[in-house]
């Protein structure tokens, strides 16, 4: 690699304890750099600032002690590697400036095998990339429970074909990872505690979401859309993967975050295609698995409204609102929910805030003293409602729970909203099957999952 | 002495004030051979290069900026209506940024701390930053940008200690990269030398007059855009006393320059919010009015709106100018101190919307 002077080459000798697990030695690259953490900070930012497509940068086993953020811009297939989640630390906690910890954009990019503390804003964030791959990386902040936390632990917005694999986040003011507008998912086998929402699936299109350890955060494993975002969401698979314990008191600073109640396992909210399978949910005290409507956040249909020509990827198929030159996706359809285990959840509602955390307060009310269904369904939209007949509830949006569920309600949330005698008259709580919604499949044939992995 | 990483490949002069700037950016600024500073510590412009001014320029730390231009022999730039203009292959955009201690007294003891360096190559512009030596005779290439602790006493006489950040080379793209929507390839560009953020008096000349009888740029287009407004001469203004249009033209510009090389349709962070805040968008709800923002996380500072009419004080925008959190702050880059004026005028514009409050969830 021409642009770096030798002096900051450390070569690797086998028995370098700095550059134990990984070695420009063994790693296939047009160009390789070793940075030691005895290396100044402005020297491996002289590095980064300095790389070439097809580059790797290895940091070695310490801690960097960082002034200002890890920036990749203009340079595609970057590799950043260091030592080991448990070995090499970026430290962002003395970062005087506004930044995130490591920002990038660039196609093929991988970030590998390091932790990232106390970045003022988002501990990792790529964008706009194509082909990003997130492994054995940690984000973290110091402090448990702080609002002036960083908001996004591992944080990838509008990339194309990203995996997050056997990664960790922790103590993130909004979500620890968060996989926001993207197309092709695979996030499997990471760890998000301590965080506001463990696990956000925002706007993307085709995640497969399995073997995460998602526990002891305020919200679980959440999927949704935001309003007038041109990426609808479709085709999320949430599999093996154990929700528990997710009781934290809220301590977002702010945003749509702040409205999770805590004890909540998942909700799907202004979401489609979406499959819940194989995992283990298990003392999230509000409950484990909610179906909303996007209008619970955001009321007004026009704000939901996206220009046709706008819109990103596939949207045939799906049920979605139509408008003059508009789409709409604030309705949750076609989600289906089987095989799952559920215990000891639903026993403690958070009533704490009945403005900011609405939900929570109600379904405090509604259940007194009962423990909350392990599904709900908020039923908005749906052209029928009644709390005794299933004949007399419309299964409009194709929403699937399997008996296996163990306890599902439908909720007239609009008219629950209003806190009326006796609240029993909203809530339609059936036994299984849970006719209509004893449905079995999705309408237009199995989700379609991402294959880049294959590829 | 920070490590020189580079090789240099230092242009050579071609002819009386023709330079071919090199692939690879040279060790010292003055290798370009575009500007220098002389024995008084003035500087020197080759004949090609002149400097330029902009009506409303970006809020950096209450920095003053010297800005050039250099356009090759024979070419000249070529307007747009709505971007910047086109710049010949060769041509280079420096900006250099200058510090005083005392904003009362502005002349006195002013120091150049950084130049941030365009050039324009075949297909492409690259980003060069450079840092002035201690003793302001010539900048060194600093890729990695450096954060300097600095202090400035302000036009009330309130001293306002800041961290001052010179952007690493990649942060450059954070503001001058944007996406060509019929191809999809991204690209770094200049922001400043749009024909409306031009257009106007300069030191008692019209500038796009005479940077054409200069042989720099090509005339104006026939469909000359509305001027951007003289921010230097209107930024003390009691903004209750002003009408509502010249409130909506100043704040519309300012959020322009500010704002909008992110927050338009073809930036990275633009498409990824999906808050548009350029001059010419009249989608109020992607103007924010309304909008609740899709990732702002703490930015929000609790708030539920990016704009609610009528009332600065819950809208996430003015929020996002009032403090100076490390992790709120807009924008993103480039600021640490507030800028007292500029909040004055987005607030009193936000006060004086009529449109309708936001409803919903709060």
């Amino acid at each position: 690699m021409r642009h770096i002077a030798p002096l900051l080459l450390s070569l690797a000798a086998c028995s370098n304890p700095t550059f134990s697990e990984n070695r420009c030695a063994d790693i296939e690259s047009t160009s390789c750099v070793e940075v030691d953490p005895a290396d100044t900070t402005q020297d491996l930012l002289d590095i980064v600032n300095s790389v070439e497509s097809g580059a790797t940068v290895i940091l070695g086993a310490g801690t960097f002690s960082m002034e200002n953020q890890v920036t990749f811009r203009g340079a595609d297939n970057i590799a950043l590697i260091g030592q080991g989640m448990d070995a090499t630390n970026l430290d962002f906690g003395a970062m005087e400036v506004q930044a995130n910890g490591v920002d990038a954009i660039g196609d093929d990019f991988l970030i590998q095998d390091l932790t990232i503390t106390d970045a003022p804003k988002d501990g990792l964030r790529v964008e706009d990339s194509e082909g990003v791959t997130i492994r054995r990386v940690r984000a973290t902040w110091t402090n448990e429970n702080d609002p002036t936390n960083g908001g996004y632990g591992l944080y990838p917005v509008r990339v194309s074909k990203v995996l997050i694999e056997d990664s960790e986040a922790f103590n993130a003011s909004d979500a620890g990872i968060y996989v926001g507008q993207c197309i092709d998912a695979v996030v499997r086998r990471n760890t998000a505690k301590k965080n506001v929402a463990g696990l956000e699936i925002e706007n993307t299109q085709y995640a497969d979401v399995y073997e995460n350890i998602v526990q002891d955060n305020t919200g679980g494993l959440v999927v949704f859309d935001l309003p007038g975002n041109p990426v609808i969401g479709r085709d999320v698979k949430i599999h093996n993967n154990t929700i528990t314990d997710n009781n934290r008191a809220n301590f977002a600073p702010g945003g749509t975050v702040a409205q999770i109640p805590a004890g909540t396992g998942t909700f799907a909210l202004a979401s489609r295609r979406v499959e819940i399978t194989g995992n283990t949910y298990a003392n999230n005290n509000t409950g484990d698995v909610a179906l909303l409507s996007g209008l619970v956040i955001d009321g007004n249909p026009e704000k939901w409204a996206i220009p046709n020509a706008d819109l990103i990827g596939d949207t045939a198929g799906l049920m979605l609102d139509e408008g003059d030159g508009v789409t709409m996706n604030f309705r949750t359809s076609e989600v289906y929910i089987h095989g799952n285990t559920h215990s000891g959840s639903g026993k403690k509602p958070d009533n704490s805030d009945m403005n900011a955390r609405e939900i929570g307060f109600l379904l405090a009310v509604a259940y007194s003293g009962q423990d909350v269904d392990n599904v709900l369904y908020d039923s908005i939209g749906e052209s029928s409602f009644d709390a005794e007949d299933a004949s007399l509830n419309s299964n409009d949006h194709h929403i699937c729970v399997n008996s296996d569920v163990g306890s599902f309600s439908s909720m007239d949330l609009e008219n629950l909203a209003a806190r009326p005698v006796p609240l029993a008259k909203y809530m339609y709580r059936p036994d299984a099957p849970f006719a209509p919604f004893d449905c079995d499949s999705f309408t237009e044939g199995p989700l379609v999952m991402p294959t880049f992995l294959d590829e | 002495m920070r490590s020189l990483l580079f090789i240099a490949l230092i242009g050579c002069q071609s002819g009386f004030g023709e330079v071919d700037l090199p692939e690879s950016p040279p060790d010292q600024l003055s290798d370009l051979d575009l500007i220098s500073v002389d024995a008084e510590g003035q500087l020197v412009l080759n004949d090609r290069v002149s400097p330029y001014y902009l009506n409303t320029p970006l809020f950096s730390d209450y920095a003053f900026k010297q800005r050039h231009i250099y356009v090759p022999n024979g070419k000249r730039a070529v307007p747009d209506p709505r971007w910047t203009y086109d710049f010949p292959a060769g041509s280079a955009i420096l900006k250099t940024f200058l510090v005083a201690p005392d904003l009362r007294e502005p002349d006195v003891d002013q120091r150049r701390v950084e130049t941030r360096v365009l050039v324009r190559r075949d297909s492409d512009w690259v980003a060069w930053p450079y840092i002035w030596d201690e003793d302001g005779q010539d900048a060194s290439y600093a890729p990695s940008g450096d954060t300097i602790p600095m202090s400035v006493i302000d036009r009330d006489g309130s001293e306002r200690p800041f961290t001052y950040l010179v952007p690493q080379k990649n942060q450059c793209q954070e503001c001058h990269e944007i996406e060509d929507l019929s191809t999809g390839e991204k690209g770094i560009v200049p922001i400043g030398p749009t024909m409306r953020n031009l257009d106007g008096l300069h030191d008692g000349t019209d500038q796009l007059e005479h940077l054409v009888s200069q042989g720099l740029f090509e005339p104006p287009t026939p469909d000359r855009p509305t001027p951007a407004i003289h921010w230097s001469a209107t930024r003390d203004t009691d903004w209750t006393t002003v009408d509502d249009d010249t409130l909506d033209r100043v704040a519309r510009d300012y959020l322009d320059v500010n704002c909008a090389h992110c927050h338009n349709e073809r930036a990275v962070n633009g498409k990824t919010s999906q808050l548009f805040l350029s001059w010419d968008n009249d989608d109020r709800f992607r103007l924010g009015v309304c909008k609740k923002p899709g990732s702002a996380a703490k930015g929000t500072g609790g708030r539920t709106w990016d704009i609610m009419p009528g009332a600065p004080d819950e809208s996430i925008m003015y929020y996002r100018m009032e403090t100076d959190d490390i992790g709120s702050m807009m924008p993103d880059i480039g600021r640490s101190l507030v800028h007292n004026e500029g909040l004055a005028l987005i607030g009193e514009w936000i006060r004086r919307m009529d449109d309708a409050p936001c409803e919903g969830s709060d």
